[in-house]
């Protein structure tokens, strides 16, 4: 299975266009119901084959509708929101104090994600973004070096491998 | 010097702030000799701190020695990987993975934002062979990210 990585500046997120309300309230409405508090992970019952914008799209909203209903529970555990699964992906969530989002989407068989969105954070996107005097962090991360260090370390991943074609 | 990041920010800040406060001025050479000044003034105290407990130097070939060495691991964390000389005033200072360019690419791109980086740098060569007695032309060119040579033309009075 194949691993495709988003990374999401809070700015430029488009939250509205592209997600069909259809999927959008199948995905929600199961929510409250399902969810594994004491982890933080989240599992879904409907198969929905989703493309990875719209995926994007449904974990940013995922996150404001989390946050904003779970906060009393979520100050109970220490780790917060992690993942959720459906039948076919998963999508793990990272956030940063400063209020940067990771979002990383993997098969079923990854389970914690997390370390990983970590290191991506503080050893590829601080070293090679915010200390790029270039790179303006309203705009589109257009770094060649910051995409091919990124490519470098997936594939390296013990949990990656290429898509059989 | 403690940690690189507080420098590394900092200098960028120092870049992107010239810049902005010069938009609108035709000559953009200014802002590369302005950032080379600060960097001049910075290498004369800076060389001043590092010399206070070292014997004097033999001859000008000791004195970039003691540049290529411990005044860029003062300042880089790392010595010049290659000095040549054509032992008449000429000296090229070749760093290999220079480290203020290192966050920006490796290999061609952004290489139009190059030079700006290297301006406070070959200020600093300047000024720190100012205060050694040594007056000099520095100047810089980058091939390929981030490595990066400094060419220093020693002047006779």
């Amino acid at each position: 299975m194949c691993v495709c990585v988003c990374v999401c500046v809070c700015v430029c997120v488009c939250v509205s266009a592209g997600v069909q309300a259809d999927v959008r309230d199948a995905l929600l409405h199961p929510l409250l119901r399902q969810q594994d508090v004491s982890s933080g992970h989240v599992s879904f019952t409907s198969p929905v084959n989703m493309s990875s914008c719209q995926s994007v799209c449904v974990a940013f909203l995922m996150s404001v509708h989390l946050s904003s209903c779970l906060w009393s529970l979520a100050v109970l555990r220490k780790e917060g929101f992690l993942s959720f699964q459906t039948s076919k992906y998963r999508l793990h969530y990272y956030e940063t104090p400063s209020g940067l989002k990771f979002v990383l989407n993997t098969d079923l068989s990854v389970t914690n994600a997390r370390d990983t969105l970590q290191h991506i954070y503080s050893n590829l996107y601080v070293e090679l973004i915010v200390k790029n005097p270039v790179c303006a962090s309203t705009q589109t991360l257009e770094s060649e070096l910051f995409s091919s260090r990124l490519d470098a370390f997936i594939r390296a991943l013990p949990y990656y491998s290429p898509r059989a074609a | 010097m403690a940690d690189e990041a507080p420098f590394q920010l900092l200098h960028s800040e120092v870049i992107q702030y010239i810049y902005k406060s010069a938009e609108g001025e035709t000559e953009s050479g200014r802002n590369v000799t302005k950032l080379e000044n600060i960097g001049f003034r910075v290498g004369q105290g800076l060389i001043e701190r590092l010399t206070k407990d070292t014997a004097r130097f033999k001859d000008e070939l000791d004195i970039m020695k003691f540049i290529c060495k411990d005044f860029w691991t003062c300042v880089f964390k790392k010595q010049i990987d290659n000095l040549r000389t054509n032992h008449q005033g000429i000296y090229v200072l070749q760093d290999n993975k220079f480290g203020l360019l290192s966050h920006l690419s490796v290999g061609k791109q952004y290489m139009e934002h190059a030079p700006k980086y290297l301006a406070f740098t070959c200020g600093l060569v300047r000024g720190a062979l100012s205060n050694l007695g040594v007056k000099s032309i520095v100047t810089s060119e980058v091939s390929v990210m981030p490595s990066c040579k400094f060419q220093v033309m020693i002047q006779k009075a």
